[in-house]
């Protein structure tokens, strides 16, 4: 494992900045390709921010892992909504849970995007987001 | 395509957890079996070209030499194919391409992993490295998101997803090649450890070594090697990504496509189907490729195992010999292995696992991941007892 992989990404995992094409309306995260995955339209791309909040599409909590991950390890796919969103596309973003409770997950729960310490790198801090359901909600 | 190609010979080793067997042990054994199958015997110097399907997970059969190797075959060209849990199926299927091309007559297709040879294990390296950018996502949790939003989405319960292990170990209890010979029922099922909740360990195939070969001839020459030759009457290969907000949530385009190509080639309908064997590395894979193949209406596959319909004595049996749930899942080997059980059902020679009534059309499909388990792969053949018209 490298760090430049991480130092590419740094921006979609610390801002949660997205691109809409122009073409489709197809929401890439955190791929920033030329290409349009949905459509197969080129260089015809509007940036945008996905919001921190967002709706639960479907979950797992993962029990089994190698041993440096932390179990039950929740992870979920999760829609969040273009940022001044008026109705286009919400951005599909896979991320792990923390700091909840695997009984309070279903398909459908609100949950937030926090900036969060991932792991280390060769010494290196990453940083990405990480899902939790909001204080007010639990 | 300027001619047509069959299957003319096919052999299999015996799946497990191999310790004492190498890379080259495994396919020098599955390579001799295949030709030795051969009902009317088959000269090593009619071999014009090999494909071979690993994904190299000891590290000792990078390239076409690794098949060349074990086998002899120093003088003809050999390509090594990986194409994720559909690089055995893909080696096939470009096996059969080339034959069909005219390029060569005869084609020795092998397909080997030795799964327990890598120390750190694919599956621990894969979660640390790649999946899913490092977060800990694995492939039981790629797999039970599906689960989770099939079961939110239809109704599907978690005993019918069940329900295909237990058919599975069923089936592989009497097959004599698979690794896991052991019959459960569905409470032994739920009850075994949680690995990716909702997916329990006998949602989950294991982690075996194995090989097996099969012998790919033209219809120019297919006389000279057999009377009873198994045809391969369509292929398709497609891919697909989960980051196309799709509704890869509940079904798997790349295998609707591959499906569907495969189906046009053939000419057949999925009613048409007598046997399959398909790609079950988790329970709920078999169930929704139950859709995606179009055996039942989408949303339906929990009710088609429960009634028994993908059952040995159901209207189309899937995987009779106990799949990757109960046969194991050692990767390049995983679709030349489903070949020589389709080669086997439509020549009537399966033994315990035989589907009744002389099957005439069979379907082999695989799926990999790929792309940090963002996409998938698949790969679908269609065979039949009869020569494409």
């Amino acid at each position: 494992m490298r760090t430049p992989p991480h130092w590419r990404d740094r921006r979609q995992n610390t801002q949660l900045a997205a691109r809409k094409c122009g073409g489709c309306g197809f929401v890439s995260f955190p791929e920033r390709q030329r290409i349009c995955k949905r459509c197969g339209r080129r260089e015809d791309w509007v940036d945008v921010t996905l919001q921190r909040h967002g709706v639960v599409q479907s979950y797992v909590i993962q029990r089994t892992l190698p041993d440096e991950f932390e179990t039950p390890l929740p992870f979920a796919v999760v829609d969040l909504p273009q940022d001044g969103d008026s109705g286009g596309d919400p951005g599909r973003v896979y991320g792990i849970l923390t700091e909840t409770d695997p009984t309070d997950l279903e398909i459908g729960t609100r949950v937030v995007a926090d900036f969060r310490r991932m792991y280390d790198v060769d010494g290196v801090p990453i940083h990405s987001f990480k899902f939790s359901i909001p204080r007010g909600d639990r | 395509m300027t001619r047509e190609a069959a299957v003319v010979g096919a052999g299999i080793a015996d799946f497990g957890t191999l310790y004492h067997r190498s890379t080259d042990d495994l396919i020098e054994e599955v390579y001799l079996a295949a030709v030795d199958s051969v009902d009317r015997g088959l000269d090593r110097s009619a071999i014009e070209t090999g494909w071979f399907g690993t994904f190299d997970i000891a590290g000792d059969a990078t390239s076409g030499l690794g098949l060349a190797h074990p086998t002899g075959l120093f003088d003809i060209p050999i390509t090594r194919v990986e194409n994720a849990c559909a690089t055995g199926s893909t080696a096939f299927r470009n096996a059969v391409l080339e034959v069909k091309s005219g390029a060569a007559d005869v084609a020795v297709v092998v397909g080997v992993e030795k799964m327990h040879d890598d120390p750190e294990g694919l599956i621990g390296r894969t979660v640390r490295k790649q999946l899913w950018r490092r977060r800990g996502m694995s492939m039981p949790a790629f797999f039970g998101l599906r689960a989770q939003r099939h079961m939110h989405e239809y109704g599907t319960t978690r005993e019918q997803i069940a329900a295909v292990s237990v058919k599975n170990h069923e089936n592989g209890s009497k097959y004599p090649h698979a690794h896991q010979q052991f019959t459960c029922d569905v409470e032994e099922v739920l009850a075994s450890p949680t690995v990716s909740d909702p997916l329990t360990l006998y949602d989950c195939c294991p982690v075996t070594d194995g090989a097996a070969a099969v012998v790919v001839a033209a219809e120019d020459v297919v006389e000279a090697y057999t009377d009873n030759p198994v045809w391969v009457a369509g292929s398709g290969l497609s891919s697909d990504s989960a980051l196309r907000n799709n509704d890869s949530l509940v079904g798997f385009p790349a295998t609707q496509h591959a499906a569907e190509d495969a189906y046009a080639e053939a000419g057949i309908e999925p009613s048409d189907l007598d046997v399959a064997e398909v790609h079950d590395c988790f329970t709920i894979t078999e169930l929704i490729t139950y859709e995606d193949l179009g055996l039942c209406e989408r949303g339906a596959g929990g009710e088609f195992v429960e009634e028994g319909r993908s059952h040995l004595d159901g209207e189309v049996p899937v995987n009779p010999s106990g799949g990757l749930l109960s046969k194991g899942h050692p990767i390049g080997a995983t679709g030349v292995a489903q070949i020589v059980e389709i080669y086997e059902q439509l020549r009537g020679e399966a033994g315990p696992v035989q589907v009744a009534d002389d099957p005439g059309v069979g379907l082999q499909h695989n799926i990999g991941l790929g792309r940090n388990a963002t996409g998938s792969v698949s790969c679908v053949n269609v065979l039949t007892s009869d020569p494409p018209t």
